[in-house]
């Protein structure tokens, strides 16, 4: 039976190892900020900043590309809330969250905890400590894609 | 750098790939996060997005990416009158106190100047009009005692400062004003103080920090400064600083006084005396207390007795009695008082507001 598992390791290696599949990912935080116009309305932007005032509400944007040389399958992206925020939603509505830190998953609205009472009830966004995003198709090689989810500053 | 909201949205693309929601339902305890300061000033938020997936049936190496921002330092305070009431005074008290909350509704540990003025005369507050200023006044800050702050004052113990010291996020600190009152007050006068704090830097204790400046300009890479503060009875929105009343009602007892007598019996006449040689005499001496003051306490009554009479020892001295409705003359009461140089003196306890209260004697006339 060793045996046997060491010659499947020695086939899947160097398998592994020409895959040639460079996934990159990258993660940025953008400020989400209402400018009054000239002509009355107000618009709301995105900006980039290095610091934020508690309170601001903040959009993650996760940027995926897969630029190896084979397809990218089963390909999920996983993110724990930071410390500070409060999750708010995600704009893609296929997301999971998880409101106990990774161990289960689901929507938000199926999402339940547990009162000290031993009764349970809807969880709210901010209780929320994870989301994920599960592609169910593979990334073909050269594609791209972003996934964001919104947040504020506690 | 802004970018446009559609950029970053036109991605449904995604959506098509996404796993149908997957019927978990999460069971977790999850404590409701109190965030009314927030995050600490300083701290980062790091966000850290981790990839997994597949080449073939073989799992690849997970990608991680991070980025940070720091938590800028958002500064608001307020200050409340907890008793939403006048503090009550009497004319020439000394020690009046008053009492405001200091509360830090920023996200970083500051110091908080004080500084409190005797508002102009007209101002407002709880009913009252102020028109008279305190002799003076000092302003004291609540200090703890075991490690423990009790919110009342404490003469001698919570001392005498012109800043709260470093304040931490989401905690307050009471603040007192220690007033003398003039004398000759009059019931109903009203004198209004106006607290202002203003958020100086923490940092070092026992010293005040200086005033917390504002960041100017653009967004910096560093933590920046923005006041967030609302606006107070005396200043601005956003300024660093804010502001509060309350105020001393003087509540005064106006005390009156009315001497009457009347003849008890004669040596001759059974009924109906006369006042003649030899007739005993009473003299009731009646102390009002107007309506709407103070209660008037230890009220020293004395009175000369006449000349050609003499004071009735075997009766005594009666105080604390009242006036019967009827005939107008002094009822009931404890003896009491004292008879020295031909003057009787007594000490009624309390007169309390819309009464009276009495002290009487006898006389014999010579």
């Amino acid at each position: 039976m060793i045996r046997y598992l060491l010659a499947f390791f020695a086939l899947t290696l160097p398998a592994a190892a020409f895959a040639q599949s460079d996934v990159t990912l990258t993660s940025e935080m953008f400020v989400e900020r209402t400018v009054p116009q000239a002509n009355g309305t107000a618009k709301t932007v995105l900006e980039k900043p290095d610091s934020v005032p508690p309170g601001a509400k903040l959009v993650f944007v996760l940027s995926y590309r897969n630029q190896g040389s084979a397809p990218a399958a089963n390909f999920s992206v996983t993110n724990p809330i930071p410390a500070g925020v409060a999750f708010e939603s995600a704009v893609d509505g296929g997301s999971e969250v998880s409101v106990n830190g990774g161990t289960n998953w689901g929507s938000l609205g199926t999402a339940r905890v547990r009162n000290p009472d031993g009764t349970t009830r809807a969880a709210r966004p901010d209780e929320v400590t994870h989301v994920r995003w599960v592609l169910k198709s593979p990334i073909a090689v050269g594609g791209q894609g972003k996934l964001s989810f919104t947040g504020t500053v506690k | 750098m802004g970018i446009a909201f559609a950029s970053i949205w036109g991605l449904n693309m995604i959506r098509n790939n996404l796993l149908a929601t997957a019927g978990v339902v999460a069971l977790g305890l999850t404590a409701a996060p109190a965030f009314a300061a927030g995050t600490a000033a300083n701290s980062n938020i790091v966000n850290t997005a981790t990839v997994n997936y597949q080449v073939g049936s073989t799992p690849q190496t997970q990608i991680t990416a991070s980025n940070t921002l720091v938590v800028d330092r958002k500064v608001s305070m307020t200050v409340t009158e907890p008793g939403n009431a006048a503090t009550s005074v009497s004319p020439g008290q000394t020690g009046a106190v008053t009492n405001f909350l200091v509360a830090n509704t920023s996200n970083a540990t500051l110091d908080f100047g004080l500084s409190a003025v005797d508002a102009a005369n007209g101002t407002t507050l709880h009913g009252g009009t102020d028109n008279f200023n305190v002799s003076s006044f000092k302003i004291h800050v609540d200090t703890a005692q075991g490690g423990v702050f009790n919110g009342t004052y404490d003469p001698g113990i919570d001392v005498e400062t012109a800043f709260v010291d470093e304040l931490a996020a989401d905690t307050s600190r009471a603040v007192f004003i220690v007033a003398t009152i003039p004398a000759g007050r009059a019931n109903g006068d009203d004198a209004v103080i106006t607290l202002t704090t203003q958020a100086r830097e923490g940092g070092t204790a026992a010293a005040q920090g200086a005033v917390v400046a504002q960041t100017t300009g653009a967004n910096t890479a560093g933590m920046d400064t923005v006041f967030a503060d609302t606006a107070g009875v005396t200043d601005a929105a956003r300024d660093g600083q804010f502001s509060a009343r309350d105020d001393y009602s003087v509540s005064a007892a106006t005390l009156s006084v009315t001497k009457v007598s009347r003849v008890i019996s004669d040596p001759i006449n059974s009924t109906n005396p006369k006042m003649i040689p030899g007739a005993v005499v009473e003299y009731c001496i009646q102390v009002a207390n107007a309506a709407g003051g103070a209660d008037a306490n230890t009220v020293v009554v004395s009175d000369a007795v006449p000349a050609q009479t003499t004071y009735d020892s075997t009766y005594g001295i009666f105080v604390g009695g009242n006036v019967n409705g009827t005939t107008g003359f002094c009822e009931a009461g404890t003896a009491g008082g004292s008879f020295a140089s031909n003057t009787v003196t007594g000490t009624i306890a309390s007169v309390p507001a819309n009464s009276t209260r009495t002290l009487y004697f006898r006389v014999a006339i010579n």
